[in-house]
This record gives structure tokens, C-alpha cells and sequence, in this order.
């Protein structure tokens, strides 16, 4: 065993935070009290080249490895980089573009991942259905075959970067009387007649990132579209779950290091009662509680990251205890922040309450921890 | 990067298991009996001389990874019997580390060959009734008589003192911390009775008290930093707790599942019922959990030295708080027949506690971990 982060993973992680406070944190507040997405926020983590880390630099990636492509997001939560943005990130990055990459055609890859990466294009990613959340398999979108093409007749709920995304890898039934098997993924690209997404939902936190309904109604897309082959989309969907359990919750460990960095400074300068509250032991507790989730986090997330360099077959039971406790534990450490800074962490100047309503989803999205219950307790 | 154990390690964890549960078999260990406690105490040490075990963390051995392959083999003890690992571990860890980090050759030789090899208990004294956050002063005192000392003062919660061949007394002498090697039979020392507890009633643990107890000058131990010595002692024994817990964790969880799938309600066993499968699933979560803390932990006391301290407090209260939270809740499942005395998961509830009140306890614990982030460390 052995837990270290290489040199060279260590001074991007650092180039990462120093790029992130300086150009992309300012701009947070004003964005996520009027609930926009910050295009040009997005554009330069693209021209950072995290968009497209992991990707070859052939389709106009890095080529970097798991642990350093996990390693950005964490990078971002640590500098204080908002859930709305990160999430935007893990979306368009991974739900969207890992999948073609994975699943398509030497022509889907030249066609997206390029755009994608660069962040030209943002993508996303359509799976949950007004009607089939957890329970994909009864998903009743459909993807009808006519000639040389598919027909999509449906719609998709809570689907991040919905109304901003160029392109959609969007999952639907190809044969209605199967349940898994009947799935298959396709691109979508905008403008598609037949396509439309909703309005912007009004969410509790990640207010930054923009979330919609997507229609389909009678939407016409080329068979070429087709992702892989057809009953192989509900596989591609768990393939994205690797990510989803490591780079997807990284920025939610970075959140915590950013939340104990702001508290101490906040403990070392705020005096009460004659003495900096730093000196008080309730303080200190919080401190404490905050460092120990992250720290217990960053184990998990890493080891599914580690195990997924390597090569292996993802272990579901792994990956849902570390959904699982990033999810339920990270509510306990956030509280305190907010506690922590008294009434200024009520307020929105002090982001405490911003990292509190971010971390409420991580028990939902990607999810929900009573998912993961169920699937830790039948895998037992 | 890598998350496994290597194949030696793997190797020496079964090892270690096959000989302790056979030895195990049909024994108490956790029985309320001195002699009985000494007897499975010796007898084990015997048997762990055989494998690398007793060196881990005092020696370097080739292929194995010094804290961290103890941690995982910690675990392996920790989850057969409670009581014969914490005496094993104070005598092996914490007398051993402070002949083997401290000692002067003439300690070493005398002593180490004889505790690797199994054939001495030792036991070690640090607990008084006045110690606090702070670090005060011991007041437990030496002072120097010709090429003697003379030792006075009291300890409190002895592990192993009834059974000791040696006990390592910590004290002040010349206004510098010390520790003091102090034989079974030392005029001056007296062993108090075997102490009433909770849990951990196969462990043997008294107070003893030194009224000026004598012993040679050669027995004398000044630790190189001496300021860091009564925390670099509350470090060893919280590793030593963290271990018991992971310990605690994997008996109590192990039980409860398997009772799960064994008992059946409403003709279907009750692991199907999601009350019972998500309490599991949360108790697998927080020992999984837990384990990675306390790996990490004990890789940074070779790895990154300077971390070592306060991230052992941060998985010391973790998993010490872990192991009640899946101890209770094992109980929960195991229902009334976790609540008999003599079964294993009533037993782990029992002993959870232990884990968050000894070593550095869990509030202390919080403390100083806000302190080493706030850079007022003292």
C-alpha cells in the first residue's frame, strides 16, 4: 500500500488552485445569485485543458491519468470553485464526453471529443425520466428505427447542462419489451428539430449549473448517432459510474479542505468574549469535524480512481460506500462551517451557506444513498 | 499510488489468523481471571514469536511495510480476541517502542531480544490522576542516590501490571521527562488489585504505586525530545486503539451479517428487509471507511512524519466512533440475542467505549486537531 501522490501530481494540483482563484473564484458570487451559468468560466477550464484531461492529445486531450484527472476536481473544490460549475464539469466531461469516447466510432470520437474538450462545445447527459429515476429500466422514451433512422418520442428530467448543451448523449428504448437490454445510447445535437430542452429549474444549491427537461418529440437523428450497438446503452450508463463515484465527488472532498482553509482564517481573525475563537474548544471541534470527513473521504474517492487506473473491473460495493459516505457524512462537516461563521455563514458574502446547499446533493444526485444501500446490502 | 497489500502481507494476515484462532479455540479470553489472563498472554507472545509479528513497527523486516502491515494485521487479533491483543500490543508497542525508539544498547540487549522473542510481558505506566490537555508536568519524580534512583508516585489504569515482568514507569527527574524501567519485585513497588471494568475484562489492569521504589541508574531512559515524549506515547497507544477498533468492527459486523442471513422473519431471512440490509450496508460503509483511515494513518508515520500526529488523532476518533456507531447497531440486528451477555456483538458494544476514553480521548483528540490547524499547536 501506499497513498502518495506523485511530483508531478502535486504541482498541477497546485497550478490548478492558483489558475482557479484567480480566474475562475471571483466570478462566482455574482453568478450564483442570479443563478447563471458562467460561460466564460466554463471556456477557460477548457483552454486549461481539464475539460479534456484524461482524453489522448490526438482528439485534443492530455492524456492524463486517473488519479491526476480526479485529482483536478479536487483541485477546483480546494480553491473554492462552486458545485454548480463542477458539476457542469463532471457532466459534460464525463457523462457526456467519456461515453462517446468510449462507445463511439472513430468518426463520433473526431466529431466530438475534440469540441468537447476544448469546451466549444458543452455536453450532457439525459438518462432519469419524469417516471424512472433510480429504476432506469422502466424508462419509456423510445428510439423507433425508420429506414436510416431513429425516432425519439419522450423526455428526460433533472438533466444537467440541459438548456446550454450543444450536444446530449441521451439513452432510450429500443426494444420497449425488454427491461436493461431494451436501452441504447445516442447523440442528440442541438438543434435537432423534435429536440427542445425546458427552462432553467430552480434548484437548492449547484445554482450556477443549469438544469432541464429534454423533449423529444418525433426528433430525427441518423442512425450513425447510434452509440455502440443497439441494448448496449444501459451498460455504457454503469460504465459512467466509475467516474461518477471518483471525479464526480472529488470536488465535494475539495469543498471540505476549502471549508477548513476559510474556517481557520475566519477562527484566527473573528475576537469574541476578549480572545480569537480559534481559542475556544467548540471552535476547534468543528475544525476537527471537517478535517476528518475530508480526510476519510479522500480515501475512498481515491481508491476508486486508483483501482480504475489499474485497469480493473469496477468493485460496485467499493464504489457505492464511497457514494455512500461522501453523500450522507458530508452534511455533518458543512453544518459546522456554517455554524462556525455565526451569522455571516447565513450569509452568502462568507460561501459557507453556498458549500452547505451544494452539498446537499451529493446524497441525491448520481444516486441517492439509499441506492446505494440497497446495492451494498444485495451485494453483501 | 497503490491500495493493496502486498502478497507477503497477505500472506502473514492469514498466517497470523489460522495460528491465533486455533489458538482461540475453546479458550476464554475474555475472562475476568489474572492468571488466566497471563497464562493466554505469554502463551500467545510464544506463539507470535514464530512470525514476524512482534517486530512489526520495532525492526525493519524485508517485504512488509512496517506500521501499515501491522495495522492490517492489528485488525486480524483485534477481531479474534479484544483483551489478548491490547495486552499483546501494550507490551509488544509501547514497553517495546520505548526500549527500541529510547533505550541505550545496554537496555536493548537486555531486554528487546527477550520481549521480541515472546518471552516477557511488559507493561507501561503513563496515566496519573492529574494529567490534562495541556501536558503539565508528571508528578510522578526520581531522584538520583549514588548509581540508583528512587522512584515515587502513582499510576493509574496499568495495563498488564498484574502480569508484568518489567514496567516502564513514565516520570519526571532532573525537570526532564523519563522513563523508568522498573522490575517485577523492585523494592518499593506495589501492584495494586486487578481493576473492575466495562470491557476488556480479559486485559489485566490495575494502579501501582512507587514509594521510593529503587532502581539501578542504567535503567534510566532520557527520550532524545523529551517535551514530545508523553505525546509521542499517547501516539503509540492511540495507533493501538485504532487497530482494536477495526478489530471491534469486523466481529460485530461480521456477526450481525451473518445473523442476517440466518434468521428468518415473515418466511424470508432479514437481510432482505431494508431496515436491516441499509443498517449493514451503513456499518460496512463506516468499517470500510475506517480501515482506509487507519492504513493511511499508519502509512504517514513512515511516509510523512510530520502529518503523523494529527491525522492518527483524526482516524483515532473515527474509527473509535465508528466501532460503538457499528457495535450498537449490530446489536440492533442481532435484536435480543444481542443483548445476552457472552456474544460477540454485546461484547464489541461494551468494549467500543474504551477506544474513545483511552489514549488521547476522542474530545482531546478534537481539540488538538483544531489546534494543528490553527497552528497553535504546543
Amino acid at each position: 500500500m501506499d497513498f502518495a501522490f506523485t511530483k508531478e501530481q502535486l504541482m498541477f494540483k497546485k497550478e490548478i488552485i492558483r489558475f482557479a482563484k484567480k480566474e475562475i473564484v471571483p466570478r462566482i458570487q455574482e453568478h450564483e445569485l442570479k443563478k447563471q451559468f458562467d460561460f466564460d468560466s466554463f471556456r477557460k477550464l477548457g483552454e486549461f485543458g481539464i475539460l479534456g484531461l484524461h482524453f489522448p492529445e490526438e482528439y485534443g486531450g492530455s492524456g492524463a491519468d486517473v488519479i491526476t484527472t480526479v485529482m483536478a476536481g479536487e483541485a477546483l473544490g480546494e480553491a473554492g470553485v462552486d458545485g454548480g460549475l463542477t458539476l457542469a464539469y463532471g457532466a459534460h466531461t464525463f457523462l457526456c464526453a467519456d461515453t462517446i469516447f468510449s462507445h463511439g466510432t472513430e468518426e463520433q470520437r473526431k466529431k466530438y471529443i475534440p469540441k468537447l474538450a476544448s469546451g466549444e462545445w458543452i455536453g450532457c447527459m439525459g438518462l432519469t425520466e419524469p417516471n424512472a429515476g433510480s429504476d432506469v429500466a422502466s424508462m419509456s422514451t423510445t428510439a423507433e428505427k425508420k429506414g436510416g433512422k431513429y425516432i425519439l418520442n419522450g423526455s428526460k428530467i433533472f438533466i444537467t447542462n440541459g438548456p446550454i448543451a450543444d450536444v446530449a448523449v441521451v439513452y432510450a428504448k429500443t426494444d420497449p419489451t425488454q427491461k436493461h437490454t431494451g436501452i441504447s445510447a445516442f447523440i442528440v445535437e442541438k438543434g435537432t428539430p423534435g429536440f427542445a430542452s425546458g427552462p432553467n429549474l430552480i434548484k437548492m444549491g449547484v445554482c450556477t449549473s443549469q438544469t432541464s427537461e429534454l423533449f423529444f418529440n418525433n426528433c430525427e437523428i441518423p442512425s450513425e448517432n447510434l452509440l455502440g450497438k443497439e441494448g448496449e446503452g444501459f451498460n455504457m450508463s454503469l460504465q459512467t459510474v466509475e467516474w461518477d463515484r471518483s471525479a464526480l465527488l472529488a470536488p465535494f472532498v475539495g469543498a471540505s479542505t476549502y471549508m477548513l482553509n476559510r474556517c481557520v482564517d475566519y477562527a484566527k481573525s473573528r475576537e469574541q468574549f476578549g480572545r480569537k475563537i480559534g481559542q475556544f474548544q467548540a471552535i476547534k471541534q468543528k475544525i476537527a469535524n471537517i478535517r476528518i470527513f475530508g480526510e476519510a473521504a479522500r480515501n475512498l474517492v481515491y481508491r476508486i480512481a486508483w483501482c480504475k487506473n489499474q485497469g480493473r473491473p469496477m468493485n460496485h460495493l467499493e464504489a457505492a460506500v464511497a457514494k455512500l459516505f461522501v453523500g450522507d457524512w458530508s452534511l455533518g462537516p458543512a453544518n459546522d462551517a456554517v455554524v462556525l461563521f455565526g451569522g455571516y455563514g447565513y450569509c452568502h458574502e462568507y460561501d459557507m451557506e453556498r458549500i452547505f446547499r451544494d452539498s446537499r446533493l451529493a446524497p441525491i444526485g448520481g444516486g441517492t444513498s439509499d441506492i446505494q444501500k440497497m446495492i451494498i446490502s444485495k451485494l453483501m | 499510488m497503490n491500495y493493496d497489500f502486498n502478497d507477503k502481507e497477505f500472506n502473514l494476515f492469514v498466517e497470523i489468523h489460522t495460528r491465533i484462532s486455533e489458538f482461540a479455540n475453546g479458550k476464554d479470553l475474555e475472562s475476568y481471571d489474572t492468571k488466566n489472563s497471563e497464562k493466554n498472554t505469554r502463551l500467545a507472545l510464544a506463539l507470535l514469536s514464530e512470525t514476524p509479528y512482534l517486530k512489526l513497527g520495532i525492526e525493519k523486516i524485508e517485504d512488509y511495510n512496517g506500521l501499515l502491515t501491522l495495522m492490517g494485521a492489528m485488525e486480524v487479533i483485534a477481531g479474534i480476541s479484544p483483551s489478548l491483543f491490547l495486552s499483546v500490543e501494550t507490551s509488544t508497542r509501547i514497553f517495546g517502542r520505548i526500549l527500541s525508539t529510547w533505550g541505550s544498547d545496554f537496555q536493548k540487549e537486555k531486554l528487546l531480544p527477550a520481549l521480541l522473542g515472546g518471552k516477557i510481558i511488559g507493561a507501561v505506566g503513563l496515566s496519573e490522576d492529574a494529567m490534562n490537555v495541556d501536558n503539565d508536568p508528571l508528578k510522578t519524580t526520581a531522584t538520583a542516590d549514588g548509581d540508583q534512583v528512587k522512584i515515587s508516585g502513582r499510576k493509574q489504569y496499568v495495563i498488564n501490571a498484574p502480569l508484568a515482568d518489567w514496567i516502564a514507569v513514565a516520570g519526571q527527574m532532573d525537570g526532564k521527562n523519563a522513563v523508568f524501567l522498573v522490575e517485577k519485585g523492585s523494592p518499593g513497588l506495589t501492584i495494586g488489585e486487578k481493576t473492575a471494568t466495562l470491557g476488556y475484562e480479559g486485559v489485566a489492569i490495575c494502579s501501582i504505586s512507587l514509594a521510593n521504589c529503587v532502581i539501578a541508574s542504567n535503567q534510566v531512559i532520557f527520550p532524545k525530545n523529551d517535551k514530545a515524549m508523553l505525546n509521542t506515547l499517547k501516539l503509540w497507544e492511540n495507533q493501538i486503539l485504532i487497530g482494536a477498533s477495526l478489530g471491534l468492527m469486523k466481529k460485530a459486523f461480521e456477526s450481525a451479517k451473518n445473523y442476517s442471513k440466518k434468521h428468518k422473519t415473515g418466511g424470508k431471512p432479514i437481510i432482505a428487509y431494508q431496515e436491516v440490509g441499509f443498517k449493514l450496508s451503513q456499518m460496512l460503509t463506516l468499517f470500510q471507511t475506517s480501515q482506509l483511515f487507519a492504513y493511511r494513518a499508519a502509512w504517514t508515520a513512515d511516509a510523512d512524519p510530520k502529518e503523523v500526529e494529527s491525522l492518527t488523532l483524526c482516524a483515532k476518533v473515527f474509527c473509535t466512533e465508528s466501532a460503538e456507531q457499528v457495535a450498537g447497531d449490530a446489536m440492533k440486528i442481532l435484536g435480543g440475542a444481542g443483548f445476552l451477555s457472552g456474544n460477540p456483538v454485546e461484547e464489541a458494544y461494551r468494549y467500543a467505549k474504551y477506544g474513545q476514553i483511552a489514549g488521547t480521548s476522542t474530545e482531546i483528540s478534537r481539540v488538538k486537531i483544531g489546534d494543528a490547524a490553527l497552528g497553535m499547536n504546543k
